[in-house]
């Protein structure tokens, strides 16, 4: 999982199947000047510290089990930091 | 996922079988979050009719192959999403975004 930070977020109508009405956020990696697009299900808001799960298990975020195969999701707020220590 | 814009359009009649059909879209990408993968253009797999011009959102990967409906695909990117209108916040915290080239998306409306 990424560290990051909630930056921007991406609008789009037109996505591919399984991701309509799924939040696009542009999260800035912590200590880097970079940033991925996540998918967020948790409704997180700008300027909140998440974590990223990437690659291919971060559509089990969006839908579990074996039958999410097909979701086209390689990024995804898979929780919101509150605190740490 | 990372976001770019279409730059281009690649055909070919002699193609892996797999990609038989598949629009293949130039992508130049705004930012990367992983270093090592950094490049200037990409080829990505379009089935959502994306054109030149458009920023487009880019899955990477394991998941752009199977959702091509197979794991023995010989891809690895394919566009997810056609942007509508990108939104930055004005505080980006420490760190600025670097924006490769220095291009930011086209539709960057800073939130008061």
């Amino acid at each position: 999982m990424i560290r990051g930070r909630v930056v921007g977020e991406v609008w789009a109508t037109r996505k591919a199947p399984g991701l309509a009405g799924r939040r696009l956020l542009l999260v800035g990696v912590e200590g880097e000047d970079r940033a991925l697009v996540a998918i967020d299900t948790l409704d997180a808001r700008e300027g909140e510290a998440v974590m990223v799960s990437v690659g291919s298990g971060a559509r089990n975020v969006l839908e579990p089990g074996p039958d999410n195969r097909a979701l086209l999701c390689d990024a995804a707020v898979s929780l919101i930091i509150d605190g740490e220590g | 996922m990372i976001l770019g814009r279409v730059v281009g359009e690649v055909w070919a009649t002699k193609k892996h079988p797999a990609l038989d059909g598949r629009k293949l879209l130039i992508i130049a990408p705004y930012l990367w979050y992983a270093p090592s993968h950094e490049t200037a253009n990409l080829v990505a797999v379009d089935a959502l009719g994306a054109g030149i011009g458009e920023d487009v959102v880019v899955c990477m990967g394991d998941p752009a192959r199977r959702s091509l409906g197979s794991t023995s695909m010989p891809v690895e990117a394919a566009v997810c999403a056609i942007v509508d209108r990108v939104e930055l916040s004005s505080d980006r915290g420490q760190r600025p975004l670097t924006f490769l080239g220095g291009r930011a998306p086209a539709h960057d409306a800073v939130t008061p």
